[in-house]
This record gives C-alpha cells, sequence and structure tokens, in this order.
C-alpha cells in the first residue's frame, strides 16, 4: 500500500464501419446488453491477439514469444540450429521430453489412422495438447539444455538439477508479450505468469442490431448461357457498425516483476519495461481484429485516444456511454457526442472519487468532433504521446529503483 | 462487528462457482470465493496464501440490478497453422448491479477499504476482462448487522434501470446472506474458499438464505401533498 504504484490507462474511441470483427459460432457479430440496450462487442481475447500480431511489427522477434502446440516441432528447430548433425525425429523426441520436463505438459505424436501408415506419410511431429507459450529466449535456453542431455535424454531428466533447470529455463527471461498477457500452464502451475495488462471487451457506444447483407454469387460460365441464369450460390454476411470505447490498463509494476532482469544482455533493468509500456500502448490502439477484413476491409484508426498515467487504481470510463448515444437527426455520426460525454465523466469521476494528483494525461485526436477531449491532457500525435508515457513510466521507475 | 458495503457494477461480470474445463458458468450473483478473491488482490496476496481471515468474514449480497445472461463463444488458433479449435464457452452477466456486503472486525475492514483505493493487483468482476466501471468501495458502518446494512443501502441500479420502474416507489431486491447460526432454510453453495492456490484450488459449503430487502426509488414520482387526481389514479 506504502510503494509508489504505476498504471497506465488507454481508452480509445474508435469507429469501425459495417465489419465483422468478431463473431460468435453462429457467423453473428458478438453482442452485449448495456444500459439496456444491444451493443457490439469485441471480445478482450480478439483484441488481445490483434496486439500480439501488432507486436511483430513493432519489436524484435527476441523479445517475443510464441503460442502452440506444435512446440516439439519449434524446439526440435532449435536443437538442430545448435548441432545439425541430430537429425530431425532424434530432434523432436529430445524437444518432447525437454518440454514435458520444464512444463509438465505431454507432449506425443498425433494419431494416426491406418491410410497414413500404408501411404508411407512421415511421422508427424509430437503435439501438445493444449497452447503453450514460450519466449524465443526460453527455447534457445531449452535447446542447449536438451543438447546436453543427447545421449539419454530420459535419464538426464530423472536427475533432479537438470529438470530444475528446465523449470528455470522456462521461468525466467519471459518474452514481453509473456509478461503482459500472461501464460496458463494447466499441468504445471508454478510456471504460470499473472497478466499485466487487464483489457476490457470493446463495446459499441450506442444501439448497435445485428444486420443482415443476402448475397448471390455468379456463376462466370454459367453466364454466358440462355436458358440458366441463376445465381451459382446465395447466402447471408451478418454484421454491425460501431463507435466502439476500448479501455486496457497496464500495471507496470507487475509488467516489471514479470520481465524480470535484462531481457537482452548489457540493458539496463529500465529498458525492457519502457520498451514493452510504449509497445503495448501503440500495438493496443493501432491493432484491428482481422475478422472478414477481406469481406469487409474494416481498416480504421482510433478517432479519439486518451492514455494516462497514474499512481493509485485505474478507472474504466465506459458508465460515460452507460445510456447510449444518439446519432444527431441532421449530422448523423456518434463521435461527437461520445467525445463530449467522456470529456464531461473524465473530471467528473476524477474529481467525485479523488483522482491522485500525479496523474498525468494525454491527448490524441483527430477531427472537429473530438475537440471537447482536447481539454482533458496535452494533445500529441500519438507516437509522440506514447514517447510521452514511456519517459514517464521510466521517471517513476528510476525514482522508486 | 462493522459492515463493509461493496459496489459490483460493469458491462460484464462472471462468477464462476463450479466451473470447470471448457463451459464457464456463472452464478446470477457475486459468489464469495469471488468476492474474497478480488479483496485478497487488492491486498496484493499471492494465490497460495492463507485465505482463512477473509473467509471467515460473514458475506452476504443484494441484486440490485439482474442483469443479462450472455454466453460467450471462444476459440484460439494455432499459431504455425492458423488452424481454429474451440475452447472454451464462457458465460458472463450483462449490464448487472450488485451490493455485497462484509460482516466482521472494523479493523480487518478498515484494512480491504484501504486496499481497494490502492489495489496492489487491478481488480476485475469474476474475470480479467471484466473491469468494474465504479468504484467499488461504497462505505464502511460501524456496529452495524449485515442484513440491516443491506437493507438501508440506497439502490445503486443504473439511472436508466430506475427510471423504467419509477412506477414503483419502493422496489424488492432478492438478498442472499450467510446466515448467523440461527435456523431455518438454507441453500448450499460450494463457495467458502478454502485454498486459492491454482495447484489445489478448494472451496467448502456454506450457507446462502434467501429473503428481499425493499428500497425507495429515487426515480419515482414524488408524492404529491395536494394531488386531485390520485382518486381517479386508484380506480
Amino acid at each position: 500500500m506504502t510503494t509508489p504504484r504505476t498504471i497506465v490507462e488507454v481508452h480509445v474511441l474508435q469507429t469501425v464501419p459495417p465489419s465483422n470483427l468478431n463473431r460468435d459460432d453462429t457467423g453473428t457479430p458478438k453482442s452485449a446488453v448495456y444500459g439496456g440496450v444491444r451493443r457490439a462487442r469485441v471480445s478482450s481475447q480478439a483484441w488481445k491477439r490483434a496486439t500480439r500480431r501488432a507486436f511483430q511489427d513493432i519489436l524484435d522477434p527476441h523479445d517475443l514469444g510464441v503460442r502452440t502446440r506444435r512446440l516439439a516441432e519449434l524446439l526440435g528447430g532449435h536443437i538442430r540450429g545448435l548441432d545439425d548433425s541430430i537429425p530431425q525425429a532424434d530432434a523432436w523426441a529430445l524437444a518432447a521430453e525437454t518440454i514435458t520436463a520444464a512444463t509438465g505438459a505431454k507432449v506425443e505424436p498425433p494419431k494416426r489412422n491406418a491410410k497414413d501408415d500404408k501411404n508411407g506419410k512421415p511421422q508427424p511431429a509430437p503435439e501438445g495438447k493444449y497452447l503453450i507459450f514460450l519466449s524465443t529466449r526460453q527455447l534457445d535456453a531449452l535447446a542447449e539444455l536438451a543438447v546436453q542431455g543427447r545421449e539419454d535424454i530420459k535419464a538426464f531428466f530423472k536427475e533432479k538439477e537438470n529438470k530444475a533447470a528446465a523449470k528455470r529455463h522456462a521461468n525466467s527471461r519471459h518474452s514481453i508479450d509473456i509478461a503482459l498477457f500472461g501464460r496458463m500452464v494447466a499441468d504445471n502451475t508454478d510456471i504460470n505468469v499473472d497478466a499485466a495488462a487487464q483489457v476490457a471487451h470493446a463495446i459499441s457506444v450506442h444501439r448497435a442490431d445485428a444486420e443482415s447483407d443476402y448475397y448471390t454469387a455468379v456463376d462466370d460460365h454459367k453466364e454466358r448461357e440462355e436458358d440458366d441464369k441463376g445465381a451459382g450460390m446465395i447466402g447471408t454476411v451478418e454484421f454491425n457498425s460501431a463507435t466502439l470505447y476500448r479501455y486496457a490498463a497496464l500495471d507496470v509494476d507487475l509488467l516489471r516483476t514479470n520481465l524480470g532482469t535484462g531481457l537482452r544482455e548489457n540493458e539496463t533493468l529500465d529498458a525492457p519495461v519502457r520498451r514493452a509500456v510504449e509497445a503495448f500502448v501503440l500495438g493496443f490502439t493501432q491493432s484491428l481484429p482481422t475478422g472478414k477484413i477481406n469481406t469487409f476491409a474494416h481498416h480504421t484508426l482510433p478517432d479519439a485516444v486518451v492514455l494516462k498515467v497514474r499512481s493509485s487504481r485505474p478507472v474504466n470510463f465506459v458508465s460515460a456511454f452507460e445510456r447510449p448515444c444518439q446519432a444527431d437527426q441532421d449530422t448523423g455520426g456518434h463521435v461527437r457526442e461520445a467525445s463530449q460525454r467522456l470529456a464531461k465523466h473524465i473530471p467528473a469521476i476524477e474529481t467525485a472519487f479523488g483522482a491522485d494528483e500525479g496523474t498525468l494525461t494525454w491527448v490524441t485526436r483527430a477531427g472537429d468532433d473530438t475537440q471537447a477531449l482536447a481539454a482533458l491532457g496535452t494533445e500529441l500525435p500519438l507516437r509522440d504521446a506514447v514517447s510521452a508515457v514511456g519517459t514517464e513510466v521510466e521517471r517513476r521507475q528510476n525514482g522508486s529503483a | 462487528m462493522s459492515v463493509l458495503l461493496l459496489q459490483l457494477a460493469g458491462p460484464l461480470q462472471a462468477w464462476g462457482s463450479s466451473a470447470r474445463f471448457a463451459r464457464r458458468t456463472t452464478e446470477p450473483a457475486p459468489t464469495k470465493s469471488g468476492v474474497l478473491g478480488l479483496l485478497a488482490a487488492a491486498l496484493g496476496r499471492p494465490r497460495t496464501a492463507d485465505p482463512s481471515d477473509l473467509a471467515a468474514l460473514r458475506f452476504g449480497v443484494r441484486i440490485d440490478q439482474r442483469g443479462t445472461p450472455l454466453r460467450d463463444f471462444q476459440t484460439a488458433h494455432d499459431l504455425d497453422t492458423g488452424d481454429a479449435f474451440p475452447i472454451s464457452e464462457r458465460f458472463y452477466l450483462a449490464d448487472a448491479v450488485f451490493v455485497a456486503a462484509l460482516q466482521g472486525p472494523h479493523q480487518q475492514l478498515f484494512e480491504l477499504l484501504q486496499a481497494l483505493r490502492q489495489p496492489v493487483y487491478l481488480p476485475y468482476l469474476g474475470r480479467r476482462s471484466c473491469p468494474p466501471s465504479r468504484p467499488i468501495e461504497l462505505s464502511l458502518q460501524e456496529d452495524l448487522e449485515l442484513q440491516a446494512a443491506l437493507e438501508a443501502e440506497t439502490w445503486r441500479a443504473s439511472q436508466w434501470h430506475q427510471w423504467r420502474r419509477r412506477d414503483e416507489p419502493r422496489v424488492t431486491l432478492e438478498l442472499l446472506i450467510e446466515p448467523d447460526g440461527e435456523t431455518g432454510r438454507v441453500d448450499l453453495l460450494r463457495d467458502q474458499p478454502l485454498s486459492f492456490d491454482p495447484a489445489h484450488r478448494r472451496y467448502a459449503f456454506r450457507g446462502v438464505r434467501s429473503s428481499t430487502a425493499t428500497v425507495p426509488n429515487p426515480c419515482a414520482p414524488q408524492p404529491l401533498a395536494h394531488d386531485p387526481t390520485s382518486a381517479l389514479r386508484s380506480q
């Protein structure tokens, strides 16, 4: 309670045209009732995955992890990278044993049917039963260990210290994405990582019902015939369009704990923390789930972003939109009203519940409709605002270190 | 004995009591284990810490706005092949508001109140993707019994919800309260946390007694001192 905390908040208003970014098992865009009316919803999982994909353009691959069931194949590649005289099948076997020692998860070759055997298909790589998230550096360290034990890998991991080393490798030098989004290993809860980032489901600031698009597909060849000009196929696609309120909070102190010391050699303690904070804010604000993106091309950027750095608890401002925004009869659009609501709601809540004095706010916005938000903080283009957050985080980290 | 009152409001909440594997359900109201987990996180306790001091508090909850159940279907994708495979079906309560109460020693509740104002781990309503939309702490009241505190608390439903029920000057809300030794009809819920340790999470049964509280509706029109139409309305 006495330690000064650092929490970063991201609030985004973003309009998407007709689209279906995130659908349920029947193909309908996800939704939720809020304020008594149905809203468009994009799940937190969908946006976290989009953020993780955006990291591939923002961060060095060495700062990232891989979440896959096919870890044995991946680790086998790292093993053969160290010693290419090891045949592939042996490398996979070494990898499977090493993963089991490190994470407790069973890794076995997938079941084959008789046809595959008869047709002489090569034995596929062993797979885990669920997705496991390991950083590139963890894979490197595990590959080295596997090569050390190559003579008799089973006996190697029967020795306590080797098994402990495998576990240690799986639980140190976490990548930025693991530190942010956490990791859950069902068979070995000791190596779970608690996520430092909290992402809310995005919801529309207004009522949004799903609409249905009936379509026909024309048969190119048949079109030339006189007697049968019917459609080649028919179907429907469901969609909606929305101005979304998106919210995420980042616990910088937990992020620091998760990252541990120095992701890279010769790096100061705070460098990976700042890099991770900036990557998260940039990745979360600029990314977009790609559901049905080729059907709808819903590529948009936010209308407005409000960034905050606080010392106490995070605050979600979604209740500004509990009463749904109404589109203007003449001009249409929800961004103006949403901006005005947010510009009123944020100071009201912060005054009523006593926001801590050190709270800093930056605003990135586009267009006249978002004018109301300008008064909330320092206006900067997104890159500069993100870098200002990074500088503030670094300043606080140095102060408390 | 004192009572700490909390409000649990947000677009989505999820209070699982027996959720395992791929089907993650939610109870219709916050669970004791869920609320104590939230408080333990605010205190910064690791999951392996002994929760018995928190579990000793008496727990009750009032359903201020029932909300709508929501089923969410979640898939995961294999990063290499792009194959999707369904992994879970999650249930949420959308648009709900609850008042929860904890009864116990004043000092202990005071520390919890402080922790909620400066939480060590970020708070969420049952699931990490469900951040609260209002401050959780409401008040800490001395020398009060849990049921009396829940009956006296103002109605915390959203304004639109209160307006929708403006014809009711007083509304009746469901209370789910842990009985205090007395006998009578009690339901059992496996919700008394013994350990939050993810390696061996354990819960015992606890009793839940259902009753109601009637509170004023601030959105109902105030009765006029002189209302000549009242005779017509009563017909």
